[in-house]
């Protein structure tokens, strides 16, 4: 499969320190604004599946899941914290003209 | 010769414990002792995920089966200590030799309390504690046949939503006015009562279970009130106690649990305790506590894997923990005893809601339901002590992250 484009938003919708979730090509995906710099990552925590956007915090560049804590980084998608083990899918992103580019 | 630290509790507390050794360069021996046969696990999904069939037994180990022997970490599975000797620096056995260590952790957790209610030893009346024991309630758990849980604290709330999500009938009896009511106070534990009834659990609360009966195999149990229900299983939760034994006569004090600083060292010198067995000295909040949660045993293994090591900091965590039942995610932070007073943001009908514990204008604990993303917010405000405006606590338009003081991360 060869990579894609999408434009998910603009880089202003999403505040610094915010997540926000994007359906892409059937796969929610989490777009985090660590203080102006846009990562992605699949939104499904992979303990529980819970949405990261929609109950994560972030600091830095780390994600919290809000249902039981799992911690990923949203730069590469690792596992900080238990309890999910397995890592989160990162994508890289790329910011045009202002609206933020997810390569899926 | 190389140190040797051994650790008595092949659990969570004790495999972080030993994953923490070898990731902070301890390159001494690092032994594990565990009296159940399996690798170490956690305990968290054998109420839920597990129980209900959801998730192999493998995505509950602590670490991947190939992590001990690659990290030199020795395991001793399937066997018990029976005593430390302090004096001589030897863990006992019943059935192999004593070990020599030069420093010992000992995380053997808590033992399922059991009252003395007659006919429990009747068979098809289970506790729940290990692999083994959910293995063996899950045989039970077929659609159709009925289940009574005696207790609803955590254990049988969170049986009480695995069994009606798996199709078996519940009764649920307990002493208390309703679920956790002693822990989460009247409201919460209303909304709860209300929840578990809403999906089918029939409750019996400030009632007891007086005693079991059936002819070799549970039929029933009966109330001290003299009210009976047919049963085909049972299962019992009344919490637990503290495994300690194995100290008694090591000069190791106990008193509810291991008593540890806060540096996790017990007593004598180079013994050292973490998790449930643990009884802790908490500096921030100036006083003891034992603590059952997953989050504790994790860090508190950590914790005093870095004592050992001599690179340790003061252990004065935000305790936390979750519990799941049915599409409830209720999560607790810090720790409350004295309330004088509770805030709700939210609403408990809906079940989305914060519950601030409050003691003299100090928000000593949080609870939620379906709200972790409020909650870790608000995690922030336990830490810092500081006194708040119970008016901006339960105003929705106020963002909990504004509350805390000098607070400038989410």
């Amino acid at each position: 499969m060869t990579a894609r484009s999408v434009t998910v938003a603009r880089t202003t919708d999403i505040q610094p320190g915010e997540l926000a979730a994007f359906e892409l090509e059937g796969v929610r995906i989490a777009v985090a604004n660590a203080n102006g710099r846009f990562f992605a990552i699949d939104d499904a925590c992979t303990h529980e599946q819970c949405s990261l956007a929609d109950e994560g915090t972030l600091e830095g560049t780390v994600v919290t899941c809000g249902c039981h804590g799992a911690q990923f980084d949203v730069t590469t998608g690792a596992v900080l914290a238990p309890p999910a083990f397995e890592p989160v899918k990162a994508y890289p992103v790329r910011i045009e003209r202002g609206n933020v580019v997810v390569e899926i | 010769m190389r140190p040797t630290f051994a650790i008595i509790g092949a659990s969570l507390a004790g495999a972080t414990a030993a994953a923490t050794l070898r990731q902070d360069g301890f390159d001494g021996d690092v032994v594990l002792i565990g009296a159940e046969p399996q690798l170490p696990y956690e305990r968290p999904p054998l109420s839920k995920e597990y129980l209900r069939g959801e998730v192999p037994f493998e995505k509950a180990l602590v670490r991947p089966a190939d992590y001990y022997g690659g990290n030199r970490i020795a395991t001793l599975l399937g066997v018990r200590a029976t005593r430390v000797n302090t004096s001589e620096r030897m863990v006992e056995f019943d059935t192999r030799p004593p070990l020599h260590y030069d420093k010992l952790l000992i995380a053997t957790g808590a033992r399922n309390r059991r009252p003395p209610i007659p006919g429990l030893d009747l068979d098809g009346v289970f506790d729940l504690r290990t692999v083994g024991d959910a293995d063996a309630l899950r045989a039970e758990a077929v659609p159709g046949r009925k289940a009574a849980l005696i207790g609803m604290g955590f254990i049988g709330c969170e049986l009480a939503a695995s069994l009606r999500q798996k199709g078996v009938e519940v009764v649920a009896i307990d002493p208390l006015p309703a679920p956790l009511f002693r822990i989460l106070g009247e409201q919460v534990g209303h909304v709860l009562a209300a929840l578990h009834r809403e999906h089918g659990v029939e409750t019996v609360f400030g009632d007891v279970v007086a005693r079991v009966e059936g002819e070799g195999r549970i039929g029933r149990v009966v109330t001290k009130e003299g009210r009976r229900f047919d049963c085909d299983f049972a299962v019992v939760g009344v919490g637990v106690q503290p495994a300690v034994d194995l100290v008694a006569g090591s000069g190791i004090e106990t008193g509810d649990g291991i008593l540890v600083d806060e540096h996790c060292r017990t007593t004598v010198e180079g013994v050292y305790a973490a998790g449930d067995a643990a009884n802790h000295y908490h500096p921030a909040l100036q006083r003891r506590m034992r603590v059952e949660h997953w989050q504790n045993a994790m860090l508190q293994g950590a914790a005093a894997a870095r004592s050992m090591l001599g690179t340790g900091s003061p252990y004065e965590p935000v305790h936390w923990f979750w519990s799941d039942q049915y599409d409830v995610n209720l999560q607790y932070a810090g720790f409350h005893r004295e309330v004088d007073r509770i805030v709700v943001r939210g609403s408990l009908e809906e079940r989305n809601v914060l519950v601030f514990y409050l003691n003299q204008g100090r928000i000593d604990a949080i609870l939620a339901l379906n709200r972790g993303k409020d909650l870790r917010r608000a995690m922030p405000l336990i830490k810092a002590r500081a006194l708040v405006d119970p008016r901006q606590l339960e105003d929705e338009t106020v963002d909990v992250r504004r509350l805390a003081p000098g607070e400038a991360h989410g």
